[in-house]
């Protein structure tokens, strides 16, 4: 049943048309909770002890940070699907999602050097953590260089299936550098495993502007990618259908 | 022995292809003392930096024709047809690559780093760094090359250039390492770690990068 489900899910027709029926509500819940966090961890959190109004830039920081690495993995997981199955689908969704990529990794590093000024008293510096998204930015500029190289779609997308592979390398290095060399950057203050280290009343509306844009940028994926089945399945009989 | 014999003939053939990026490393070396005062305190102050730059630098020029040739003239795809270890003939000419110009290029590094700062232990310790480091950004820009094979190498380059940062952080850190005394062996294991990792993966990617080329 699943197997069927994943097959047929996989198809971009299906695809299509199950994103058009999903869309206005994942939008419209997702906004809906962004705004409701952001005015809750704006207006109502109370301010922080050491770094004052300052910290409030976490509500927009910290989910464009986070989105910056999850949509890498979410890149790879693609790029290995495209690679062993040939699910054409997945190579769509690699080129969808680079550019957003390249624009959440961009957010989170000028959010994080807007945030650095009042706290670090440096807009940059060059530690672990904000080197390896720095090369995040570069790597996700890298693939979207590669991939409009090449008017062959298909070569495109194996190769660009591969780097993305490779450079998935950084993506743990993101994740660790805190702890695995001294750096400005603080450790992770919510973890799966630990009890988080932030003030309850600053860390719910944090995971509400999580959810809320996370959802919003999985609207953004989900409209790239169906711009991108327009153009490649074009000469396709079912897309002359469905526009 | 017998691919690695081969690739050396080959090599040893395109003489710009090895004789180039030496004398490249060499000239920067040469030119990085003319923008800065003759003091030989000031001389030190950017020198390890210049010359992991320099480095970089000719292992990226290097590699820009290594597979470019074969490609165009149809002896890529006669290898992929006939032999059945693509991925062993890759390895083997980065060896080669290595071995012409890596090991030059690491032999220079100590010379020049001899004369800069007169400490033989110091220059000594940025022999197994360079080689190390040297073979690590060989198999990188062949990688980036791969991927841009008929594109220009220059974008292959810019592909991979953010793998070779963390390279570069650790190589400066390692330097710090040994100028205060501390035991710098563990970012040489280190190195040797991200290389033997390297060393298997890249040329198994290399080989299915050329082959969806080929396609």
């Amino acid at each position: 049943m699943i197997k069927k489900f994943i097959h047929q899910f996989a198809s971009p027709k299906t695809y299509l048309f199950q994103v058009n029926r999903f869309y206005s509500f994942i939008f419209y819940f997702s906004l809906v909770i962004y705004i409701f966090s952001i005015t809750w961890g704006l207006l109502l959190t109370p301010e922080d002890f050491v770094q004052g109004n300052s910290f409030r830039i976490i509500y927009l920081h910290v989910p464009a940070s986070f989105l910056s690495q999850s949509l890498y993995l979410a890149m790879g997981i693609a790029s290995i699907v495209y690679l062993v199955w040939r699910v054409k689908l997945a190579a769509y969704l690699i080129i969808a999602i680079a550019p957003i990529g390249a624009m959440t990794t961009f957010i989170a590093l000028i959010s994080g050097s807007i945030w650095g000024i009042p706290t670090w008293g440096t807009w940059w510096q060059w530690d672990a953590r904000i080197t390896s998204t720095l090369i995040l930015f570069i790597m996700y500029l890298g693939l979207i260089s590669l991939h409009n190289s090449f008017s062959n779609h298909e070569k495109a997308d194996k190769l660009l299936s591969w780097l993305v592979i490779v450079g998935a390398v950084n993506i743990p290095i993101i994740k660790k550098s805190v702890d695995w060399w001294s750096t400005l950057h603080q450790s992770a203050s919510i973890t799966l495993t630990e009890k988080p280290s932030i003030d309850p009343s600053m860390l719910y509306p944090l995971i509400g502007s999580i959810i809320g844009f996370f959802g919003l940028i999985i609207c953004l994926v989900l409209i790239s990618s169906k711009h991108q089945i327009l153009i490649r399945e074009k000469t396709k009989s079912w897309i002359k259908d469905y526009v | 022995m017998k691919i690695l014999k081969l690739e050396y003939l080959k090599l040893k053939k395109k003489t710009r292809s090895w004789l180039g990026p030496i004398l490249v490393f060499w000239l920067i070396m040469i030119a990085y003392p003319l923008t800065v005062e003759f003091l030989q305190d000031k001389l030190e102050i950017g020198f390890f930096s210049v010359l992991w730059i320099a480095i970089l630098i000719s292992m990226m020029l290097a590699t820009e024709d290594i597979f470019i040739e074969d490609y165009n003239d149809g002896t890529l795809e006669q290898i992929v047809i006939k032999n059945s270890s693509f991925q062993f003939l890759i390895s083997m000419r980065i060896v080669m690559y290595w071995l012409m110009i890596g090991i030059p290029v690491s032999v220079l590094s100590f010379i020049f780093t001899l004369g800069t700062s007169e400490d033989l232990v110091l220059s000594l310790s940025i022999i197994p760094l360079s080689m190390i480091s040297s073979y690590i950004f060989l198999n990188l820009f062949v990688l980036g090359n791969a991927l841009s094979l008929n594109k220009g190498s220059l974008l292959g380059a810019l592909l991979t250039m953010p793998l070779a940062l963390p390279v570069l952080i650790v190589l400066g850190k390692s330097l710090i390492s040994i100028q205060l005394g501390i035991n710098f062996l563990e970012f040489i294991l280190l190195l040797l770690g991200c290389l033997s990792i390297i060393i298997i993966v890249v040329p198994i990617i290399v080989s299915y990068i050329i082959k969806a080329h080929l396609e």
